[in-house]
């Protein structure tokens, strides 16, 4: 899932909608118009980040073709949960190194 | 803010002492265990070798005879102070790597210890290459784009 969503977004323009999706829902033509990119090349970024579950897709109320993008919090709460474990690695580790002076210190003494 | 976890730790040497324990004794601090050796649960001794270009590296027995698995090369190397590595996890492709940097510093009773990790962004399935883009820079940008994206996350959160 982190894989996906890193490759997701390994991209320039991908980036640039999660950016713009950051500040507010936009539908497909404003963020093509946007990042001055055609309709076609945009509907494109938008199936692979809606496929690797940054975005989602929602209609309105008032006119049913329209379509609005917005951001999926969950990919970004895996990629919170990856940093922690790479924190909670180097606490283990930090705890044993802190043990081992302690013990050297005690021979020492 | 970038794409680093930063931890530390305060323990009761002074930064010489700390340094040649972290660097000269790490086989006999650093944990056990697949998650924290390529050697798993196979007795294995897991050493620095000190100095620029110096390896931090495990050697073991493997069921196809004796192996060593490099996990980081050394990459700025300052004692008492500061040492700096680049570290590769067994499962990284070619150009992923991270970085880890720890410093020493004296405090009262002691030396704090601070180990930072950066550059996991650069782990991902599409190789910068493929952008045709210099890689340090894709990552520079790749790294503070995560940054600040998670900072404000947490900030909403």
């Amino acid at each position: 899932m982190v894989q996906a969503t890193l490759t997701a977004l390994a991209d320039d323009t991908r980036r640039s909608v999660v950016d713009l999706l950051r500040h507010e829902p936009r539908r497909a033509s404003d963020l093509a118009a946007e990042l001055s990119i055609t309709p076609q090349a945009m509907s494109r970024h938008l199936r692979v980040l809606r496929k690797s579950g940054v975005i989602r897709e929602e209609g309105i109320e008032e006119d049913a073709r329209v379509r609005m993008y917005q951001l999926c919090p969950e990919p970004f709460r895996e990629l919170r949960g990856w940093l922690d474990e790479v924190e909670s690695y180097w606490v283990t580790e930090l705890d044993a190194f802190r043990e081992h002076v302690e013990k050297r210190r005690g021979k020492r003494g | 803010m970038t794409d680093r976890v930063r931890v530390s730790v305060t323990v009761p040497a002074d930064p010489a002492t700390a340094f040649a324990l972290f660097t000269e004794e790490t086989d006999l601090w650093w944990r056990r265990g697949p998650r924290f050796r390529a050697s798993g649960r196979t007795p294995g001794v897991l050493s620095f070798s000190p100095g620029v270009g110096g390896a931090l590296s495990e050697t073991f027995e493997a069921a196809d005879g004796p192996r060593t698995v490099v996990t980081g090369t050394i990459t700025h190397w300052e004692p008492p102070d500061h040492f700096r590595f680049e570290w590769r996890a067994i499962n990284f492709a070619p150009g992923e790597s991270t970085t880890v940097d720890v410093r020493f510093e004296a405090t009262q009773g002691g030396t704090r210890v601070t180990v930072e990790h950066s550059g996991w962004s650069s782990l991902r399935a599409d190789h910068p290459v493929r952008h045709g883009k210099d890689t340090g820079a894709f990552l520079r940008t790749m790294g503070l784009w995560w940054g600040e994206l998670l900072t404000s996350l947490r900030e909403r959160a």
